[in-house]
C-alpha cells in the first residue's frame, strides 16, 4: 500500500465518518465542527486526484469562509445544548428514503461504469488550464455566476441595513 | 529540489528502501521543530527586549547573559503550569481549538522558500496554499473563544473571526497582483523572477508603481490577519481582559502565543519572498558566485550559496518582523468600526485599483519593469 493509497482511504473514511456526524449529531455546533472535517477530507480527495488548485480553493472558500459564517450563525443561536434539531422520527423519514434512493443510484453508476485501467493521476500544473477555461469556453457562465454573487451581496446589504437608512431620514427631517 | 528529496538523496548512503513519505514527514518535522517553534520562542524574547528599548527599560536580564534564556524559562513554566478550564467549558472543542490555530500557522511554512533548495514543498499553487492554510487560524480563534464559556472570550473571538475574514480579501488581491506580473504561483519561480540578471529585472516591489502601493496594502492586511497592534482588537487588554485566549492556561495558551508569532513570521517571509526578492540581492546574483572551495573532491559552492540565500532571506524577513514590533509600541488601537471602514472602504478599493493597474502595466509595457524602461530610454538616448 503506497502512501497515496493510504491517504485516499484515510480521506474517504474521514469524510464518511464526519458526514455521518454532521447528519446525526444532536448538537448543531458539533455538527458544524464535523463539517470542517468532511470538507477537509473532500479537499484531500481533490489533492490526491492532482487537482491542487481545487483543493486549495476548497480550503480557502469553504473551510476559511463558509464554515466561519456557519459558526457565527450557530453561536448566535440560543441554547445550543438543549436544542435537538433532529426532533422526532417523522422528520427523518423522507430524508432517509431520499438518501437511500440517491445511494442506490450512485451504486448503480459505480457498477455500470467502465472504469478502464486505473492509473496514477498526472500531477501537472492545472492552474493555467483552469484560467484558460474560465476566460475562454466558460467565460459567459463565469460572468453569470459572478453577477449572481454580486446580487447576493447587494441583497444581503439591503436586508441588513433598513434601520440605519430610516434613522438617517429621521435625522434629516428633524 | 525540496527538503524531502534532499533527505532521500542522503539515504543513498544508508541501507535500504525507506519509502519517500517517511522523508516528507521528516522534512515537515525538521521545518516545524527546527525552525518555526524555536523562532517563535525566540521572538517572544526579542519582542520583550524591543518593547523595553522603546520604553527605555532594560527588559528581561536575569536568565542567562542579557536574559537570553528567558524564553526557555517561559517554555518550562508553560509546560509545568496546571491546565485549567472553566466549569462549563465544552472540553472537546476547547482541546481542539489551539491545535487548529497551530496547524494553520505552521502548515503554511511548507511552502515558504528559505532558499532555492530549502523548501518544504514547491507547489504549483504556492501562494494560494499559504493563503488557504492561513485562513484556518480564524476557525481556531472562533471555536476556542466560544468553547471557553466566557463573554470576554466570545467577544474577542467574534471580533477576530470578522477581522480575519475581512482582511483576507485585500491580502489576497495584493498577492494576486504579483501573480499577474510574474505569471506564476509557485514560490520558487516567483522569487527567481526577481533575480538580478544584469538586464534590470528586480524585486517586484519596484516593478511598477501599483505593486509598490500593493506592498503596503499587503503589509497592513497582514498585520490585521495576525491580530497585531494596531489591529489587536480580538485580544484588546484594556477592554476584553485578554480576548479570545482569556481562559486558556499552560501550554494551550502557549500554543496560541506561538501560533501568533508563527503567523507574523510566516507573513513576513511571504512578503520577503513575493515583494522583496526572496534570497536575491540587488546588483549581484548569488548563483553566479563561485568560491571554488571543495571538500573531498566535492565542490562546496552549492552549500555556501544555500547558506547565504537562507541568511539573506531570513534577514529580510526579520527586518519586517522588527517593523511589526516597532508599530506595536507606536500606534494606538483602532475601534471596531474604524477597522471595518479601513478594510472595506479603503484597502479593498485601493487593492483592486492596483490589481487593474498592474494588469494594464503588464499589457502595455509587455511585462517590463520600471527599471528596464528607464535603462532602455537611457540606452536609446
Amino acid at each position: 500500500m503506497s502512501f497515496l493509497d493510504f491517504f485516499v482511504v484515510f480521506c474517504f473514511l474521514g469524510g464518511v465518518v464526519c458526514s455521518a456526524v454532521v447528519a446525526l449529531h444532536p448538537n448543531i455546533l458539533y455538527a458544524a465542527v464535523a463539517l470542517i472535517g468532511s470538507l477537509l477530507a473532500v479537499a484531500g480527495v481533490y489533492a490526491s486526484l492532482g487537482a491542487d488548485f481545487l483543493a486549495a480553493a476548497q480550503l480557502i472558500i469553504y473551510v476559511g469562509g463558509v464554515i466561519v459564517v456557519i459558526l457565527f450563525a450557530v453561536m448566535m443561536s440560543e441554547s445550543i445544548y438543549k436544542r435537538r434539531f433532529l426532533d422526532g422520527v417523522k422528520k427523518m423519514f423522507l430524508p432517509t428514503i431520499l438518501s437511500i434512493a440517491l445511494m442506490l443510484g450512485m451504486f448503480k453508476l459505480l457498477v455500470s461504469t467502465n472504469w478502464g485501467e486505473l492509473r496514477i493521476p498526472n500531477y501537472e500544473n492545472t492552474t493555467i488550464r483552469i484560467g484558460q477555461a474560465l476566460t475562454g469556453p466558460y467565460a459567459l457562465i463565469f460572468e453569470y455566476v459572478a453577477i449572481v454573487l454580486l446580487f447576493g451581496l447587494i441583497g444581503a446589504i439591503v436586508v441588513a441595513r433598513p434601520n440605519i437608512l430610516k434613522k438617517d431620514q429621521d435625522g434629516g427631517n428633524s | 529540489m525540496s527538503l524531502a528529496e534532499f533527505l532521500s538523496g542522503l539515504n543513498d548512503f544508508i541501507p535500504p528502501n525507506v519509502p519517500f513519505f517517511v522523508f516528507s514527514i521528516a522534512a515537515a518535522v525538521i521545518v516545524i521543530l527546527g525552525f518555526a517553534m524555536p523562532i517563535g520562542g525566540i521572538c517572544t524574547y526579542i519582542e520583550r527586549k524591543v518593547a523595553a528599548d522603546f520604553q527605555e527599560r532594560i527588559g528581561p536580564n536575569r536568565v542567562g547573559p542579557f536574559g537570553i534564556l528567558q524564553f526557555f524559562a517561559d517554555g518550562i513554566k508553560m509546560f509545568l503550569k496546571e491546565d485549567t478550564a472553566t466549569k462549563n467549558a465544552d472540553m472537546f472543542i476547547y482541546n481542539l481549538a489551539p491545535g487548529l490555530v497551530t496547524a494553520g500557522a505552521l502548515g503554511a511554512f511548507a511552502a515558504i522558500p528559505f532558499s532555492k533548495y530549502v523548501i518544504g514543498a514547491d507547489l504549483d499553487i504556492g501562494i494560494f496554499y499559504v493563503m488557504a492554510l492561513a485562513s484556518l487560524v480564524s476557525l481556531g480563534i472562533l471555536l476556542g473563544a466560544w468553547s471557553s464559556e466566557n463573554k470576554w472570550s466570545l467577544l474577542g473571538g467574534m471580533r477576530g473571526a470578522a477581522q480575519i475574514v475581512s482582511y483576507e480579501i485585500p491580502l489576497g488581491i495584493a498577492l494576486l497582483s504579483v501573480v499577474v506580473v510574474s505569471g506564476q504561483m509557485s514560490m520558487i519561480k516567483i522569487v527567481d523572477g526577481q533575480a538580478w540578471l544584469g538586464s534590470g529585472s528586480f524585486w517586484y516591489i519596484f516593478h511598477n508603481p501599483f505593486l509598490f502601493l500593493n506592498f503596503f496594502v499587503y503589509f497592513v492586511a497582514a498585520l490585521a490577519e495576525c491580530n497585531r497592534t494596531p489591529f489587536d482588537l480580538p485580544e484588546a487588554e484594556s477592554e476584553l481582559v485578554s480576548g479570545f485566549n482569556t481562559e486558556f492556561s499552560g501550554m494551550r495558551f502557549g500554543l496560541y502565543a506561538l501560533a501568533e508569532f508563527a503567523d507574523v513570521i510566516m507573513f513576513a517571509c511571504v512578503a520577503a519572498a513575493i515583494f522583496l526578492g526572496g534570497w536575491h540581492l540587488p546588483f549581484v546574483n548569488i548563483e553566479n558566485i563561485h568560491l571554488g572551495w571543495s571538500l573531498a573532491g566535492k565542490s562546496l559552492d552549492p552549500l555556501i550559496q544555500t547558506l547565504f540565500m537562507i541568511l539573506i532571506f531570513l534577514g529580510k524577513a526579520s527586518v519586517i518582523v522588527f517593523v511589526v514590533m516597532w508599530l506595536r509600541w507606536t500606534l494606538p488601537r483602532l475601534r471596531v468600526d474604524q477597522l471595518m471602514d479601513l478594510c472595506w472602504k479603503y484597502l479593498i478599493p485601493i487593492a483592486f485599483f492596483n490589481l487593474v493597474g498592474a494588469s494594464l502595466w503588464v499589457w502595455i509595457f509587455k511585462g517590463q519593469s520600471m527599471i528596464e524602461l528607464i535603462s532602455g530610454m537611457m540606452g536609446a538616448g
